[in-house]
């Protein structure tokens, strides 16, 4: 087994606090959730693990091999996979194949539904199938059809929901408005803080701007 | 290759920043000393990175040296030299790619226009030669994706996907192949490279788009957010309505989009790649340095007030 310490960046001789934040920025970095739909979901998965595997052990060294605290208290485990079982569908076989990343497969069945039996879920995993292969931005265009054609869907709307966000910066790159780059300070954000430096004076029983 | 993929400076150490100048350096050396001093002129910041990442991934062992630069006899240089072939990689790289580009210019654009490339061509050509010996395996991908980059180009409806495949897919053959044995890393490494090939097409695309809709040039941006009313009319070699003002800035923020889908389909698997060297400037470039290109030619429009962007 390697050193748990190693697989968490830390010394041995790192307080728990250390070790728990060196945890945390692990665990969000390898989290499930950001390899639902990616090819490198298992790899990601093995990375969870040696991480939490190594975690634990030096939870139940520094507990005098009780252990107790360490599996309860990281609470990052497994992960999901946006397109699921769905019961009462159409196209359970594409599910299927999409699900075990036979996607070729999944793509030839759907490429050969004729047009009029295209329906949103047929929209969707289409989508699903295009995202997967890396061809985003028709991913994006065939969510955006699957819930036109049935808006009240969340597993349609969850898919493009998620999709969008990449484009609006949220999972990084640049959203202008929001620029963290520059740490500028325009007149807004002088009055704001001028207006809490006063409230924060009044409290205490001073004051900064007298008229307020 | 497009000189699209830079480190942010004003967010990196100056250890980083002497590191990443002296990779520079060294891959300007290795041209020259692979290809000929006429080479270095070629030198660029993808291909830097390209070399970079390649170190970072094999973990080769580096020595630090001093000299003077060749170009500029009054600067002093650092290099890092690698004992792997990494620099020879990343020079050949370049090499590869700028013979194609100047095909592909000579091919495209008018006599006039293309004088340059058309003088520089035979200089190249047997530079190429040489490259392509070495790295045949490199050779015929960035041969396949220009190839692949006409045939797509020819549909004037073809999606932004279409578009971006020859990239995406040449950029994750290569990375690929810096993953040696490693079939830990490969699926990694091909990740990224995709969606960093995805990335420097659709920039430099959006980096494009007014000239394009200018001369009527393909662009998959133009049909992608139906532009064809900015296309010159039948018969005239300029369009005469130019896209500005409002209708400009929503165009930008959708190619904004586009590029910011890429970043976050690249940044899950930064995470899982496992770097020997250099892994903060990389991370800095993937993470810093490519929003930073997207800000300054989408938004601050560096290159029509003619200011100089230096890394």
């Amino acid at each position: 087994m390697t050193d748990p310490y190693k697989v968490l960046g830390v010394s041995p001789s790192a307080s728990d606090d250390e070790i728990k934040e060196a945890y945390r920025n692990l665990a969000k970095k390898y989290h499930p959730d950001q390899y639902a739909e990616s090819p490198l979901k298992e790899l990601a998965d093995e990375k969870m693990k040696e991480i939490n595997e190594a975690y634990d052990q030096i939870n139940a060294q520094r507990k005098g091999g009780a252990g107790a605290g360490g599996a309860a208290g990281r609470g990052y485990t497994g992960g999901y996979n946006n397109v699921g079982a769905n019961g009462s569908s159409e196209f359970r076989d594409v599910r299927t194949y999409i699900m075990s990343g036979r996607i070729a497969d999944a793509e030839q069945i759907l490429n050969g539904v004729p047009a009029d039996r295209r329906n949103a879920e047929w929209y969707f995993l289409k989508g699903s199938v295009l995202f997967r292969r890396g061809w985003v931005e028709e991913a994006k265009e065939h969510f955006t059809r699957a819930c036109q054609m049935d808006p009240g869907n969340t597993e349609y709307s969850a898919a493009l929901n998620s999709a969008m966000n990449q484009g609006r910066g949220v999972y990084g790159g640049y959203s202008p408005g929001m620029n963290s780059n520059v740490g500028g300070c325009n007149s807004c954000d002088i009055c704001s803080s001028l207006i809490c430096a006063d409230c924060c004076c009044e409290c205490m029983g001073g004051d900064l701007i007298p008229c307020c | 290759m497009f000189g699209y993929v830079r480190p942010y400076k004003s967010e990196m150490l100056v250890r980083e920043y002497d590191q990443y100048k002296a990779a520079y350096c060294q891959l300007c050396k290795e041209l020259g000393k692979s290809f000929g001093i006429g080479a270095r002129f070629i030198l660029s910041y993808d291909c830097t990175f390209y070399a970079m990442l390649a170190i970072g991934v094999t973990g080769s062992e580096l020595t630090l040296h001093h000299g003077k630069c060749k170009m500029n006899p009054l600067k002093k240089c650092s290099y890092i030299a690698s004992y792997g072939e990494e620099y020879k990689r990343a020079a050949a790289l370049s090499v590869i790619t700028t013979y194609h580009k100047l095909r592909d210019t000579i091919e495209d654009d008018s006599f006039r226009k293309s004088f340059v490339s058309r003088l520089a061509l035979p200089f190249m050509k047997r530079k190429y030669k040489k490259a392509s010996g070495m790295y045949p395996l490199m050779a015929k991908a960035v041969e396949e994706a220009m190839a692949d980059q006409q045939e797509a180009e020819k549909d004037p409806q073809a999606s932004i996907d279409r578009c971006c495949e020859p990239t995406a897919h040449m950029l994750s053959v290569l990375f690929e192949e810096l993953g040696g044995c490693n079939e830990r890393q490969k699926p990694v490494l091909r990740q990224i490279g995709y969606f960093l090939g995805r990335w420097i097409y659709a920039m430099d695309a959006a980096d494009d788009l007014r000239d394009d809709l200018e001369t009527g040039s393909f662009n998959p941006f133009i049909h992608k957010l139906s532009l064809q009313n900015y296309l010159p009319d039948k018969g005239q070699k300029r369009s005469k309505q130019l896209l500005s003002g409002e209708n400009r800035k929503n165009v930008e923020l959708a190619c904004n989009e586009v590029l910011n889908t890429n970043i976050a389909m690249i940044l899950p698997a930064l995470n899982l790649l496992e770097l020997q060297n250099f892994d903060a400037i990389i991370e800095n470039i993937i993470k810093k340095g490519l929003p930073e290109m997207q800000r300054e030619i989408l938004f601050l429009h560096v290159k029509e007030k003619g200011n100089d962007r230096s890394v």
